[in-house]
């Protein structure tokens, strides 16, 4: 566990061949937009810059984080950056147990204060002070708060770290709180989603430890490469919204020929995220692709934006659907509603915070 | 007499405390805590009943679309709608993916990791345990994260994305698969059977799945594989006589068809030769002590109000029970409700469930899952429907039943003008986890540590780990 060992040392030691190493380089390099000489920087990189120590923790949460990071698509992803990861410490995977696993996080936090990137998968939950997740016989939040004084930044894994996911949903019975309102002095970066796609997890894992430093953030501190993309724009069911061509029921022939899901709720006109071009599961599929809306999951309250199964907005709110549904009907008049969709979506980010009036009434 | 407290706990989804009183070197009593609560079925309250079908499986990031199974099911009983067969096909597929990869996880990542510990190397077998097995370096994690996650394709191809699907609904699946699709469903769960049959298995799927006696079982102890390597390692340390109990085994059933369910669901006494029914209505949670305040015992009844103050309370759990009884629920429960002979023999010989028969079960359930969605897959007629389409779920009440791969899962829902009214879940590690009663019966994992020699290793000792694990607890499910 030195601080002078690099990554590629790491892999050597895995048995990962220099081929495989190279690939993985150019992989990461292209997904992450780094551009032709992209690949040689991140190689040079990990050659020869120290290997950064990273913490990953667990708060109030379901493990579908690390569920889904344990199956990013690249193989020496999955060997080299779990292992180098779990070389520290990991409540999932590690070995060690118990008082053991404690000593280890300690040991780790002394040995490389001001140095490691702690990863939080999970939340604080504020309410009973702190009852309503004890770990190691304390309360989740000390023990978050001990080891982010001395880290150099933190990641907020998925919906949970970055806004409080499921288990803030009204009425918020734990008082379940994301990362950044619990730790105000270091530098945050938030990868949403419920959970978020592997490809962009090992991305900002292998980019932080590549360059030592966070990628560029948005204003909401997501990293720019993976959430500047809305769904909608890049969704390959796009052409059919812009046309009007609706799926009206599950598997009706409609959905059978792939149109577009808006109708059943699909939130991917409000949603900014890598699915529709990253895709899950190593690029299979994502949740538009198996026939269901996008559930907007990596959006700040998404848990609260329901129901999940209307559409955004209704028709009269901005008037298109009616249009469409009558255009659908006349072949000639597909090119006016292609003009008359966009402005649609333009007015889409108003008309979605309208949904909160629209909630059904809590008892 | 000494206490010992063991946690945080490692290679465990979520946290988990225990607090062992020791006496002249063996567990004389025990307490299990579930220590964290997120409060879904408060938060459930409220909403439109469809919502169920997005916020429940979050419960869970490991066996979410179990959770799918289990709202999707809870409001076809309320709609009435009845998915077609491929629609029954196609969820049975992602649920059986889901639960196949759940038990390799906790036999190659979670379980199978404690016997490379040092304390094991003056062990025979221990060098090539070690190799394979270390957590995280060992050689073994190197092929199964591949294999698994090749394997979940099919979740990609069937559910869009995995952990939380969304595809599950009440009548049916969302996703209708064309040809192409169907192939790359076949070619995925062909490859995954290779990879069993080389590396866990070392032998043909039919052939584990033949094994009907212990006597055969410790023929196959003889051949290559994973699986044989644990019967060896089992065989030497007694596993057999480790985290014994003698509970009713329940099952809520699982993958059905037409022709009836593949797991069937029920009640199974260690002891007996048949499995009988199971009273539904006999399910009842304790909360004497758990942090929560006083209810109904009938999950159709209750209402959840945490109180963190309660007296004499430990967990966050409740205290499921049946007919007032505590319950063990897991693969273990559901093979011998099913009547597989082997694992029915294995409870007769120790006279209940132990670390080993838990073990085999899940391993043999891995082969005659991944035979049945073989089997599913070609079954899939392309050019019929997928899903029914069927009114909203308005008024009623319903629970909703499956089995999760660690067990028995239900969703109590009622429904009123088409808002969630009460939504109570009781999950598979609830079961065995579950705190003391009021009659101060303690829950099965607190009945499988009394009795533990722990030596002079205290709560390091390795056996500890071996009688939690066995189990494979998932305690984010657990209190919810």
């Amino acid at each position: 566990m030195s601080v002078a060992e690099t990554f590629y040392d790491v892999i050597r030691r895995q048995g990962i061949t220099r081929r495989s190493f190279t690939k993985f380089c150019s992989l990461t390099a292209a997904s992450m937009g780094l551009g032709a000489t992209g690949a040689a920087n991140v190689a040079n990189a990990l050659e020869t810059k120290p290997r950064v120590p990273v913490i990953w923790m667990h708060g109030l949460e379901c493990t579908c984080c690390s569920e889904s990071f344990i199956r990013s698509a690249h193989p020496l992803v999955k060997d080299v950056v779990l292992s180098m990861i779990s070389l520290d410490y990991d409540d999932t995977i590690m070995a060690a147990a118990g008082h053991q696993a404690d000593a280890i996080l300690k040991e780790t936090r002394e040995k490389y204060k001001g140095q490691y990137i702690l990863a939080v998968e999970g939340n604080p939950p504020l309410n009973e002070d702190g009852m309503f997740c004890i770990d190691g016989g304390r309360p989740f939040v000390e023990k978050l708060k001990e080891m982010a004084a001395d880290a150099s930044a933190i990641i907020a894994w998925g919906a949970c770290a970055s806004w409080g996911c499921v288990q803030a949903a009204k009425p918020n019975p734990t008082q379940a709180t994301p990362i950044d309102k619990v730790i105000t002095n270091k530098p945050i970066i938030k990868v949403p989603g419920c959970p978020p796609i592997a490809e962009v997890m090992t991305g900002v894992v292998t980019f932080i430890t590549t360059f030592g430093r966070l990628p560029e953030l948005d204003r909401q501190g997501r990293p720019q490469m993976f959430y500047s993309q809305r769904i909608h724009d890049k969704c390959y069911r796009r052409p059919h919204f812009d046309a009007g061509q609706f799926v009206e029921q599950w598997d009706d022939q409609n959905a059978r020929e792939g149109k577009c899901l808006y109708k059943m709720g699909c939130k991917g006109p409000t949603t900014y995220n890598a699915c529709s071009t990253v895709r899950w599961n190593n690029g299979v599929s994502f949740p538009i692709q198996s026939g269901h809306g996008c559930i907007g999951c990596s959006e700040d309250g998404f848990w609260d934006k329901g129901p999940f199964y209307e559409r955004l907005s209704n028709i009269n709110h901005f008037g298109v659907e009616s249009n469409a549904d009558k255009i659908g009907l006349t072949a000639a008049a597909v090119v006016g509603v292609g003009i008359a969709a966009h402005a649609a979506v333009t007015a889409l980010g108003r008309v979605t915070v309208k949904h909160d009036d629209k909630a059904p009434p809590k008892a | 007499m000494t206490r010992l407290i063991v946690g945080p706990f490692n290679r465990v989804e979520g946290d988990l405390e225990l607090t062992l009183d020791i006496a002249e070197g063996r567990v004389a009593q025990a307490r299990v805590a579930t220590t964290l609560y997120r409060g879904f079925e408060q938060i459930l309250v409220g909403r439109l009943a469809a919502d169920a079908l997005t916020i429940a499986p979050r419960i869970c990031g490991i066996c979410s679309l179990s959770q799918s199974m289990a709202a999707a099911a809870a409001l076809r009983g309320i709609s009435g709608v009845q998915p077609p067969p491929n629609g029954v096909l196609a969820a049975n597929i992602a649920h059986a993916a889901e639960n196949i990869a759940d038990h390799l996880t906790h036999f190659y990542l979670f379980f199978m990791p404690d016997f490379a510990r040092a304390s094991y190397a003056g062990e025979g077998w221990f060098a090539p345990v070690a190799a394979r097995f270390t957590a995280v370096s060992g050689a073994a994690a190197q092929e199964v994260l591949p294999a698994r996650a090749r394997l979940l394709h099919v979740m990609g191809l069937i559910a869009g994305k995995w952990p939380h699907s969304l595809a599950i609904q009440p009548g049916g699946v969302t996703r209708a698969l064309d040809l192409g699709e169907k192939m790359r469903l076949i070619a995925i769960l062909s490859d995954f059977r290779a990879f069993l049959e080389r590396s866990l298995f070392a032998a043909p799927l039919e052939q584990v799945a033949a094994i009907a006696t212990p006597e055969q079982l410790a023929d196959f102890s003889q051949g290559q594989g994973d699986f044989a390597a644990f019967l060896r390692v089992a065989e030497s340390l007694r596993l057999e006589t480790l985290g014994a109990v003698a509970l009713p085994l329940i099952s809520f059933g699982a993958y059905h068809s037409a022709q009836g369910a593949l797991f069937p669901a029920g009640l199974f006494d260690p002891g007996a030769s048949e499995a009988r029914p199971l009273p539904i209505g006999a399910i009842g949670e304790d909360v004497a002590f758990s942090y929560m305040r006083d209810s109904a015992a009938d999950p159709a009844r209750s209402v959840t109000q945490p109180d963190a103050d309660r007296e004499n309370a430990y967990s966050w759990a409740k205290a499921p029970r049946l007919s007032g009884e505590p319950a063990e629920t897991g693969a273990v429960a559901r093979q011998a409700v099913a009547g597989d002979p082997l694992i029915r023999a294995l409870i007769a010989q120790a006279g209940g469930t132990n670390v080993f028969v838990r073990v085999v079960a899940r391993v043999i359930e891995i082969a005659r899952l991944a035979l049945a969605a073989e089997g599913w897959a070609r079954e899939i007629r392309l050019k019929e429907s997928f899903s029914e389409h069927g009114p909203a779920p308005l008024h009623g009440e319903s629970i909703g039943m499956v089995e999760a791969a660690r067990g028995a899962l239900g969703h109590w829902l009622s429904v009123e003008k088409g808002v969630i009214q009460r939504y109570q879940i009781v999950a598979p590690t609830t079961w065995n986890f579950s705190p003391r009663d009021a009659r101060g019966v303690p829950g099965p994992l607190e009945q499988a540590l009394v009795g533990v020699d722990v030596g002079a290793a205290g709560a390091k000792a390795p056996v500890i780990q071996h009688v939690v694990r066995s189990f494979d607890p998932c305690m984010v499910c657990t209190a919810h």
